[in-house]
């Protein structure tokens, strides 16, 4: 079986979740004997040919265009993000294409199709129509996925979340496979709310012209059938796994003295970062000797840097910015606890990377993850008292902690990619029929 | 006969390098050392070498009639011996003459006084010594960090052997009526004051080459004909003081070479003291050459010389900047504690007023400058590698 898989984030090009699970899923794939002709956002035309499992570690190269290829075999690079900045693949893809040339491409590409045919797409246009540079880079996105459809082989389509939605629309209707759409997360989460009409047209249209619907948790299936009024019988729950890491586990070490709390994740409405902040100040009215770091970036990272300011915390809440995947590692061996305070999380592989560096872990009860995760504190993300006083019971008592922390890690090991990958096995194979 | 007091102020931090979380711990050197080299380099070259050699020249060609005051400070002099001897040993040359006046204030260039009287006290002492060893100069002129005055810092400063003069800003919701021109006393009469006239002072240190403002281009004859009308304020024969105080940086750094700041310097002196009702004077001849008894002048709340505000608005106003400070003078005593003379030489080196006017958030034409000073991106960023620095301060202690 042979999958063409478009997705918006895959290593090197990372920053979420979204990246680190699509890797676990191709290279669980891959050990099965399913191939991949893995279709990123880069900014050449290409694709990547995996067929065994190391591919989804060395991601050989194909370009649509033969003499392109040929230069490529001509390029000699001397380190891996030389040939990623070969192709595009290190920077945000350009867009080049303005509403108008969209719409004539459509029509042009819509004359040889039937009515029926059409309808997705006129759906499509409208969607995109926006002038924001990641509308312009789904466009740019969807309108290769023609290409792609005519030229590969394959037997199903394979795409990740909203920005490839309608790239997968168009190679079902090119190539006449099925579609599985698969959903890390909603507009609805990532909002907290309202959200971005056009975007949720995007994903409704996923949902419906998909054959079937793949959802990371039980939670998010939920939300697919109530707000996006999707057929049941359509949508299959298929829980995230994590790849272990046991190295991070042996080498802990401690940059700080006093016990580290760890927010590590995007700042933003999605994650929470405002009911971390509130237990921490509560915290260290009671327990001076801790330190709170919030890792990552995001568009409520100034806001919270201020507001952490005003609350006089001092130097006991640090700020990291963005850390790449290297620093990522470096922070959880130097943490003791991880609280994933989200108000909206799909899945959330975050705190199962956290727990297999034998942190003590607490989640939102708001979460995929909270639904296959035993050893962890869950709460509501909305009960600030109720996180406090976890965070509080976990610091003052270590056995405890360490005890959370340790079964934590043996379970996550259990949670492992091949069953998720059977799982995604058995839905493709239901939906070729 | 009116004063031409001329105090520059030369200064520089010690920067902070970019300091993530993750370097805590290291053994890191929290200060950018190519950053303050390429600066110092960088400022040598276009304004203290050049500035130091044409005011040189200019004492000796008067003979004692052209007379300047400088404060510089401690981090300044670090680095001139790490990065710049030449430029220490031009300011020496300069001390040679005995036309120069040197100025008091903290080593650090800190805001210690608005947090820890003893730390305060104690950075006024390093820097008296280092004077007296760089230059062979005692100084009884005080200046606290930006200008930064209120009348308890008087009180403290007269308990310290030798100070009799203060400076600081001619601010207008304190003087009120009154002219900056004439010399002041604190409310207790301990110390004699003297007022930075601004307007002046701007002139050359901001608008010098701005050609939207109707005055430019600024020529000597024009200003020297400004500084002699000041006379006419004066019906009786009370001497009068006008103050232009400024940073040393003005002179080819901030207003540069091209904008012909130098010619300006050059034939000032030649021709003010051709009207013969205009001369030179140190901030310390006050005491001598005011022949009246001054008025008393309160400054109840504090006031400095930085932005349109002349407050502390620079340092201490948003939160990030509160509470940088606030964490650093609870650490500094644990530091003090430690006995360890190298974490306590780092954590003064984070008491520089800089780090924390890189942090200011104040929008519209002063948070222009702000911008043009920092090094860093956003206040954010600068709170950010000074709070990592700080923590990694705390926990090598």
């Amino acid at each position: 079986m042979r999958v063409l898989m478009f997705t918006w984030e895959f290593p090197p090009l990372i920053s979420g979740g979204l990246g680190t699970a699509c890797y676990g899923i191709v290279k669980g794939l891959l050990k099965k004997g399913i191939e991949v002709d893995l279709v990123l956002p880069s900014k050449e035309e290409i694709y990547f040919p995996l067929r065994k499992e190391s591919d989804a570690d060395e991601l050989p190269v194909k370009f649509i265009s033969i003499s392109k290829q040929e230069e490529y075999f001509k390029e000699v690079f001397h380190s891996v993000s030389e040939k990623y900045s070969y192709l595009g693949l290190d920077t945000i893809p350009e867009s080049y294409f303005n509403k108008a040339e969209i719409t004539t491409y459509f029509e042009e590409l819509t004359r040889s199709y039937t009515y029926s045919t059409k309808v997705p797409f006129k759906k499509i246009i409208e969607n995109l129509e926006g002038t924001e540079d990641i509308f312009e880079k789904v466009k740019e996105f969807t309108m290769r996925a023609e290409k792609y459809a005519r030229i590969l082989d394959f037997d199903i389509i394979h795409a990740h979340d909203w920005l490839t939605y309608s790239a997968g629309i168009i190679a079902r209707s090119i190539s006449g496979k099925k579609l599985v759409t698969h959903i890390h997360a909603t507009e609805f989460d990532r909002a907290g709310g309202g959200g971005d009409i056009r975007i949720h047209n995007i994903e409704y249209s996923g949902m419906t012209e998909a054959d079937s619907v793949i959802a990371v948790s039980r939670y998010t299936a939920e939300m697919v059938i109530s707000r996006y009024l999707i057929d049941t019988g359509k949508v299959s729950i298929v829980h995230n796994a994590h790849n272990i890491n046991v190295r991070g586990y042996i080498n802990r070490k401690k940059i700080f003295k006093d016990p580290v709390v760890l927010f590590l994740g995007r700042i933003t409405l999605q994650k929470g970062p405002d009911y971390f902040l509130e237990a921490s100040k509560r915290i260290l009215k009671e327990f001076p000797k801790v330190r709170f770091i919030m890792a990552g970036a995001g568009d409520m990272e100034r806001k919270i840097v201020h507001r952490s300011a005003k609350y006089r915390l001092k130097n006991r809440f640090l700020f990291t910015g963005f850390l790449n995947g290297e620093h990522v590692a470096e922070m959880f061996t130097n943490s003791d606890i991880y609280v994933l305070s989200s108000v909206s999380e799909p899945f959330g592989i975050a705190p199962l990377e956290a727990m297999s560096y034998g942190l003590a872990t607490i989640i939102s009860k708001q979460s995929g993850v909270a639904e296959v995760i035993q050893n962890a504190v869950k709460v509501d993300f909305w009960d600030v008292d109720l996180l406090t006083s976890s965070i509080l019971d976990l610091l003052r008592d270590t056995e405890k902690r360490n005890k959370l922390g340790e079964s934590g890690r043996k379970e996550v090991e259990t949670i492992k990619w091949d069953k998720a990958c059977d799982e995604i096995n058995s839905v493709y194979i239901k939906t070729i029929g | 006969m009116i004063n031409i007091v001329f105090y520059f102020q030369v200064h520089q931090p010690f920067r902070i390098r970019n300091f993530s979380v993750l370097d805590i711990g290291k053994g890191l050197d929290p200060f950018d050392d190519k950053l303050n080299k390429e600066v110092m380099r960088k400022v040598a070259e276009k304004c203290y070498l050049p500035t130091n050699k044409l005011l040189l020249e200019l004492i000796e060609k008067f003979e004692g009639k052209f007379k300047i005051a400088y404060s510089i400070t401690g981090t300044a002099i670090e680095q001139f011996k790490m990065y710049a001897p030449e430029v220490l040993y031009s300011f020496r040359d300069l001390a040679k003459t005995n036309c120069v006046e040197f100025l008091s204030e903290t080593y650090y260039h800190s805001l210690a006084f608005l947090y820890d009287k003893e730390e305060f006290l104690e950075q006024v002492r390093m820097h008296r010594k280092t004077i007296q060893e760089e230059f062979g100069f005692s100084p009884i002129t005080f200046r606290n960090t930006e200008l930064i005055y209120q009348d308890t810092l008087s009180d403290i400063i007269w308990e310290e052997e030798g100070f009799k003069v203060i400076i600081t800003e001619g601010v207008d919701r304190i003087l009120d009526w009154r002219s900056p021109l004439y010399a002041y006393m604190n409310p207790n009469k301990t110390m004699h004051m003297l007022l930075k006239y601004y307007s002046l002072s701007d002139d050359i240190a901001f608008r010098f080459s701005n050609k939207g403002w109707v005055e430019y281009p600024l020529t000597v004859d024009k200003f020297v004909k400004w500084v002699d009308d000041l006379n006419m304020v004066e019906k009786g024969k009370k001497n009068l003081f006008l103050n232009l105080f400024m940073d040393y940086e003005t002179f080819g750094e901030h207003q540069w070479e091209e904008t012909g700041i130098f010619e300006f310097v050059k034939h000032l002196p030649q021709k003010a003291l051709k009207t013969k009702r205009i001369e030179f004077s140190w901030p310390s001849d006050v005491l001598q050459k005011a022949n009246y008894k001054p008025e008393s002048i309160s400054f109840p709340e504090p006031v400095s010389w930085a932005d349109m505000e002349r407050d502390l608005s620079a340092w201490k106003e948003n939160d990030l900047q509160n509470n940088a400070l606030e964490a650093f003078y609870e650490i500094l005593p644990k530091v003090k504690a430690s006995g360890s003379v190298e974490l306590l030489e780092k954590a003064r080196k984070l008491s520089t007023s800089d780090h924390y006017y890189y942090m200011s958030t104040k929008y519209f034409q002063d948070g222009d400058v702000h911008k043009y000073f920092s090094p860093y991106s956003s206040p954010e960023n600068a709170y950010r590698n000074f709070m990592n620095a700080l923590t990694d301060l705390e926990e090598s202690l």
